[in-house]
């Protein structure tokens, strides 16, 4: 099991580095950071840009700025952000926090719901719940993110308006000033992580549940369930021990493998409701040609990528035995 | 299967509930948010519409105000620093000499200074006189040192790693020293600047420059650079403001609360005002509706108005600001170096079309503007424009092309010049993702087609390197106004100008441009800028379209806070920014 590890971590070093090149290259290439100072009217004085140009090494041909930010990794530099009072690292690391609360929450609620409206629909095959489910699914599977998150919005809305009380917020994870007073401050918290969560976690939640219905189905049509209902097992217990547990190893693999579109849907969602997270932070860098906080996040995310794919692998072989004796 | 039934029917509510919700578009009852309400007298009192007394505002209170960008400098006068919606919320803490009012006019900023007046005009003598009683925070008078700071940082000479977002005017300084204890500054010039009120004015406003000093000897060019650094990157421990900062959440929200040592005669009746970080305009009016804020400033595009407008409790106004679009031509491509040409396309531009399919979807004010110098509103403003520009009178621009020896004058032909040669499909571009620009330069590539002018629209991610490099062929883009602009158009339309991105030179203009800009007469000086204006539009080289609108949305229950267009922005009287007290 750990030379399986390690071989996959060895494979992922090139993969991560290639891909670090291409982006460097692609957001060294797509913009002008100085772009901004260029635009002012009236400009600003043409020593103030040459500093800035500077500061940001475009005095230096882009692949040797390549290799800068890449040697300056090994001393724990990741370069000049256009905004020169950033410090990317610990940028980095407390909008990471950010964003893994926000995934966490979203993909544990996710993971229950589907795992849930799954089974039953299974179990309740072609039954109205079943196609109740089915149409939320494909629903919630074909809203784009930024739109479910603005009918959320407006639903909270309503619903502050019809309790005639501020309880869900559609902007930052917490007030501004928080309100004074421990169990205040905690409802204040959840009401503003209310939406987002929900908007993170209905995606997943369509894509999950169908896998886990189809999953349930299948094992449920297994000769080795009719064996254990034919012995005389009760349904709850053929279900719940023999079936469920079965069926939960697809959903698993599928769950780290999809954690990369999850960290895409938080982009989205961070956005409308303004969380400062991972999400935030690439569109404004994005936004500002700033190719050093845009390659931070590259390193960051396609790091936890990487980790939940290798993790996808030892689980499955733990949860299926016959994957570790192969 | 009960239970079934029901289950299903509450799912499919729910999901029906969601879809409404989104069409519904707000909801509840009230008015509509819209220019009535409190903003009903803006258009007629600018600067004083929406004012409350003192007296019948409530005691305390918190106000949110939303601001579009983060604040990643706290140095305004930095080229970083030097970014309207952060230093609207900067300025909260610092003085500074003139301010812009809704009406777009500068004047003296009371709170701080009695007087600032012209002396002398040879050599050119600025004297200010600070108010005795003004201080920064700690109880530090503001005097001239806090100006002799400003100047060395921002000369360009003095501290040459001091990265400043202007020296205009800054470098034409001869020297300033004070008297009665540092409370007069008097301010020499080595040569006449006539934007003078620009200097130390709201758009680059004083530093404490004794905090400065503890950062390095403010007298060498390293310990200038240590303070101009420091004050960007720390967040306020000081203000000769009438807020001081209690709180900065990077990115969330800077939470302000009065500073005991304000001077001013109006003092805050909120007991805290917070600037909160909204980076999406789009989520702006949701927080307003939810009252997570109670005041914003968004650019306004025709589905945030609506948006807005559908808001109960809301009222909203739209101003003219000092921003303002145009059309410019590059004289270096050599078919549009040939002025009947440009003349041709300047007339077959209808600009009102290009209003009525943009801006003026959800503005009605908004008109043509006719002068490259000035905006309505501001001292100086002139319609000169030939009447033929912008009109969008094709057969006009035919004759012209016709007169001047061109064919093939047509819809489907490629124009032809008198020489033979063909003219080749022409390049605009606009910045990406800006939609109301595409819509102009996709209404400008129809409008010319009828003269046999091919336009090739080419959007641009990086505007600044397109203009400055001369990447383009025609380009439509923004600049900003001040009230007082004279160096600013000689920047911009001088020959030898960096700025002068489409190469137009000319000697009378640069003459009567640099005659204004270095007046210490400024009835003079804006004669000669629309003189010169005059000769710019004769030659057809930028085509102004119009001013961008602006818009300010508040809850009704806000007071004295007002939409201004200028680069001060609504924080302008932030002092007088309350609650109306209930009942």
């Amino acid at each position: 099991m750990l030379a399986f590890a390690v071989r996959r971590i060895a494979v992922s070093l090139p993969i991560l580095l290639i891909s670090s090149f291409i982006v460097f290259m692609l957001a060294s290439l797509s913009g002008n950071p100085l772009s901004p100072l260029l635009n002012r009217n009236p400009p600003p004085p043409p020593e103030t840009i040459a500093l800035e140009a500077e500061r940001l090494r475009l005095d230096h041909p882009v692949l040797e700025r390549y290799w800068m930010w890449l040697s300056g990794l090994f001393h724990g530099d990741f370069g000049p952000s256009v905004q020169s009072n950033l410090d990317i690292g610990s940028e980095v690391a407390g909008r990471f926090v950010v964003t893994i609360r926000l995934i966490a929450i979203a993909m544990v609620l996710a993971l229950v719901l589907a795992v849930v409206v799954g089974v039953i629909s299974a179990v309740k095959q072609y039954s109205k719940t079943d196609y109740t489910a089915t149409f939320l699914g494909f629903l919630f599977l074909a809203m784009p993110a930024f739109w479910l998150a603005i009918l959320l919005k407006q639903a909270g809305i309503d619903f502050n308006n019809a309790v005639d009380k501020q309880v869900i917020y559609t902007i930052g994870d917490s007030s501004v000033p928080l309100p004074e007073g421990f169990g205040a401050q905690v409802a204040d918290i959840a009401g503003h992580m209310v939406l987002p969560t929900i908007s993170l976690a209905l995606i997943s939640y369509a894509a999950w549940s169908r896998y886990q219905r189809a999953s349930m189905l299948e094992v449920m049509n297994s000769d080795y369930v009719r064996l254990a209902r034919a012995k005389g097992l009760s349904r709850q217990r053929v279900m719940i021990k023999h079936a469920l547990r079965n069926a939960l190893i697809p959903l698993t693999t599928v769950t780290a493998l999809d954690l990369a579109s999850i960290i895409s849907g938080a982009v989205l969602t961070e956005t409308v409701f303004q969380w400062r997270g991972m999400g935030d932070l690439l569109l404004t860098a994005i936004h500002n040609d700033d190719v050093y906080v845009v390659m931070a996040w590259l390193l960051v995310t396609a790091t936890v990528v990487i980790v939940f794919n290798l993790l996808a692998d030892l689980l499955y072989a733990v949860l299926d035995p016959r994957i570790r004796y192969a | 299967m009960r239970r079934s039934r029901a289950a299903s029917l509450a799912a499919i509510a729910a999901a029906a509930t969601l879809v409404l919700a989104a069409c519904g578009g707000g909801g509840g009852d009230g008015g509509d948010a819209s220019e009535g309400g409190v903003y009903q007298d803006c258009s007629a009192d600018p600067n004083t519409c929406n004012a409350v007394p003192a007296a019948q505002l409530q005691k305390g209170g918190t106000l949110t105000f939303a601001i579009e960008k983060n604040i990643s400098n706290w140095n305004i006068n930095s080229s970083e620093g030097n970014v309207f919606e952060p230093a609207m919320a900067i300025k909260t803490l610092l003085p500074w000499t003139f301010t812009t009012t809704p009406d777009l006019k500068q004047v003296l900023n009371e709170n701080v200074f009695v007087s600032a007046e012209q002396t002398s005009t040879s050599p050119q003598t600025i004297v200010y006189k600070i108010k005795p009683e003004a201080v920064w925070s700690d109880g530090t008078p503001i005097t001239a040192d806090d100006f002799v700071f400003q100047w060395k940082t921002m000369n360009g000479k003095d501290c040459p790693g001091c990265a400043a977002a202007q020296n205009a005017g800054y470098n034409q300084v001869q020297s300033i020293t004070g008297s009665d204890g540092g409370k007069t500054v008097t301010m020499v010039f080595g040569t006449p600047y006539a934007d003078w009120k620009n200097l130390f004015a709201s758009g680059t406003p004083l530093y404490p420059a004794h905090v400065g000093a503890q950062q390095g000897d403010l007298n060498t060019p390293e310990g200038l650079k240590a303070a101009w650094d420091w004050f960007g990157a720390t967040a306020p421990t000081y203000s000769g403001g009438p807020y001081q900062v209690d709180n900065w959440q990077d990115n969330v929200a800077l939470t302000l609360v009065p500073n005991p040592k304000w001077y001013g005669a109006a003092k805050p009746p909120l007991q805290q005002l917070v600037i909160r970080v909204i980076t999406e305009a789009s989520q702006e009016p949701i927080a307003l509706q939810n009252d997570e804020v109670q005041v914003i400033y968004p650019q306004p595009q025709v589905d945030l108005v609506q948006q807005v407008q559908n808001i109960p409790g809301v009222s909203q106004y739209q101003g003219l600001g000092l921003t303002w679009e145009h059309l410019d031509l590059n004289l270096k491509n050599e078919f549009l170096a040939d002025e009947p040409l440009r003349d041709a396309i300047f007339a077959a531009t209808n600009v009102q079309a290009i209003i009525d399919s943009t801006v003026g979807q959800f503005n009605e004010d908004v008109t043509p503007l006719k002068s490259h110098m000035f905006v309505p509103g501001i001292d100086g403003y002139e319609d000169y424009l030939p009447p033929e520009q912008g009109s969008g009178d094709v057969e006009r621009a035919r004759q012209i092309l016709t007169d001047a020896g061109y064919t093939n004058i047509a819809e489907g032909q490629q124009l032809t010049r008198p020489d033979g040669r063909a003219v080749p499909p022409l390049r605009i571009r606009y910045t990406v993702g800006n939609a109301i620009r595409q819509t102009t330069v996709e209404l400008i590539q129809s409008q010319v087609r009828p003269l046999g002018i091919n336009l090739e629209i080419v959007p641009t991610d990086d505007l600044g390197g397109t203009t400055s490099s001369g990447d383009y062929d025609l380009i439509v883009f923004a600049w900003v106004q001040t009230p007082a602009s004279f160096s600013n158009a000689e920047q911009t339309w001088n020959s030898s100008s960096e700025s002068n991105y489409g190469h137009y030179s000319n000697p009378e203009v640069d003459r009567l441009m640099h005659e204004a800009a270095t007046s210490t007469d400024l009835g003079p000086a804006r004669d000669k800028l629309n003189e010169a204006g005059r000769i710019l539009a004769e030659d057809s080289y930028v085509l102004p379209l119009y001013q961008k609108p602006t818009i300010i949305a508040a809850k009704d229950d806000v007071a004295n806070v007002r939409n201004n267009s200028s680069l001060d922005g609504p924080t302008y009287n932030v002092e007088e920014w309350g609650l109306r007290a209930a009942g």
